[in-house]
């Protein structure tokens, strides 16, 4: 008699018990992932939060979040151009392209003037730190490689610029004009055209060095 | 489970103490010695900075407060060579200190680099060696005191490396010299047709990738346009460091030839 009062009592303990112990592991791992979060956020060990592969390009300033990152904004094109002027200073499909009704309506099939639409960060890129497929072009482009316009007969699509012939921001070397002009010059050109730097001495000899007894005694 | 949760407990603990630990260690001392400060002296002495009446002072005191710097940083540098560290900030080489990270180590890096300068801290006084400035360790040693990629390694022994050796120069490398630098870390004119402004583009990103850039801004201020662009496009050639002239025919320059002999009608 007093074995069947006792069964379900202990079965009782048995699951509270167990049940507990679940609980507590679970709050535990919870609030030690937060002091590991929270202590890699505080001594500067960022990258447990990157999301995905770090770009080449940027891979050295991954853990760097508010380089390009303020707060949970979009990261927006001003924060890109704090480093990239001088890639994007000659633009080839830049503002003033688009703002040509020719070609306005093409943004549509593109979001050209968005950094981000093309050059995503943490996901998987297809070099030059673009995410889109490489045959991106063909959005506004199909005709190059068929149609009335083709000049490029039998070119694949998504060789533009993975072969290296094609340049989307500057197309001050690759374009027909300037390849056109520059045909047919020597290997070797009658004289190089690398600036000179000349250094123009203010003194014959060195003046008397200062500072001696700082340097001994090292920084205040 | 309950292991397994103790096991987590551990690691976590672990980790989180090897932040704190990081986080705790604090920049080296500085003091000099006579020794040392003779050997700096001597060496800053024959200098273009010492020639230029730049003094232990001009970098190593706070302008405003006249505080003593022990060891100055790019700030001190720029205050000439705006141009020089603006650019060096935005490349590779330097973005790290723009943003705020510590300064880059080759054992960071993705390429080749020699096992002993894993250590080395990027800034300008790696390459420059700053009380000597002696723009040619700058141009080439420096380089290889880091690189160990293939194309790096092949420069030894590559025509460009012949015309180096042929026309080093002091103080600086002259314009028929091909360094590391010539190509990577173009000088560019910044300056008005009467008044020229030499400066050195120190962003060794920019006329690194994409080729294009580089063909245009470096290999056609020695070459003709179809010589560089056979030569830059060409993998074999970049990584044995042009070691032969190209024999690579590129379509694109055999297209744009059927197009110009159309245009003219010949």
């Amino acid at each position: 008699m007093s074995q069947n009062v006792q069964v379900p009592s202990r079965n009782l303990f048995r699951k509270l018990g167990r049940l507990l112990s679940i609980k507590t592991t679970v709050i535990t791992l919870c609030l030690l992932l937060t002091v590991w979060l929270g202590a890699a956020f505080a001594f500067d060990h960022k990258t447990v939060f990157l999301p995905g592969t770090t770009s080449d390009g940027h891979v050295l300033i991954e853990a760097s979040c508010a380089s390009c990152h303020e707060g949970f904004k979009p990261v927006s094109n001003e924060t890109c151009l704090r480093c990239h002027e001088a890639e994007m200073a000659t633009d080839a499909h830049g503002a003033k392209k688009f703002r040509d009704p020719r070609w306005a309506g093409d943004l549509e099939k593109i979001a050209a003037l968005t950094c981000t639409t093309c050059h995503n960060e943490h996901v998987h890129t297809f070099g030059r730190s673009v995410n889109l497929k490489p045959d991106l072009c063909m959005a506004c482009h199909q005709g190059i490689i068929e149609g009335d316009l083709k000049s490029h007969d039998g070119f694949t699509a998504d060789g533009c610029w993975t072969a290296g012939c094609h340049n989307y921001h500057d197309h001050r070397t690759i374009s027909t004009g300037f390849l056109r002009q520059n045909l047919d010059q020597p290997d070797f050109l009658p004289l190089p055209a690398l600036p000179v730097r000349t250094v123009t001495s203010k003194r014959d000899t060195a003046p008397k060095p200062d500072l001696k007894q700082e340097f001994q005694r090292g920084p205040a | 489970m309950k292991q397994w949760g103790i096991w987590l407990v551990i690691m976590m603990c672990f980790l989180s103490g090897a932040f704190v630990l990081d986080a705790a260690l604090g920049p080296p001392a500085f003091a000099t010695s006579d020794a040392e400060l003779q050997a700096v002296q001597e060496q800053w002495q024959s200098s273009a900075h010492a020639l230029a009446d730049v003094n232990c002072s001009s970098c190593h005191q706070a302008e405003q407060t006249k505080k003593f710097v022990a060891l100055p940083t790019q700030e001190s540098c720029k205050s000439c060579h705006t141009e020089a560290v603006d650019t060096f900030l935005l490349g590779k080489h330097g973005i790290r200190i723009q943003e705020g990270e510590s300064p880059l180590t080759p054992a960071m890096a993705h390429l080749p680099m020699q096992t002993e300068a894993q250590d080395r801290v990027m800034n300008c006084n790696t390459c420059h060696d700053v009380h000597s400035v002696n723009t040619q360790t700058a141009a080439v040693d420096a380089c290889l005191t880091c690189h160990n990629d293939t194309h790096s390694q092949n420069f030894q022994n590559s025509k460009h490396a012949q015309l180096w050796q042929q026309d080093i120069k002091l103080p600086r490398p002259s314009a028929q010299a091909v360094s590391c630098a010539t190509c990577h870390l173009p000088r560019h004119d910044i300056g008005t047709k009467n008044k020229p402004q030499v400066v050195v583009n120190h962003n060794n990103t920019y006329t690194l990738l994409p080729r294009d850039r580089m063909a245009k801004e470096v290999c056609m201020n020695c070459h003709g346009m179809e010589y560089a662009f056979n030569s830059i496009f060409d993998d074999d050639l970049v990584v044995s460091n042009f070691a032969r002239p190209p024999t690579e025919k590129l379509t694109t320059l055999e297209m744009i030839r059927a197009s110009e002999t159309k245009r003219s009608g010949n």
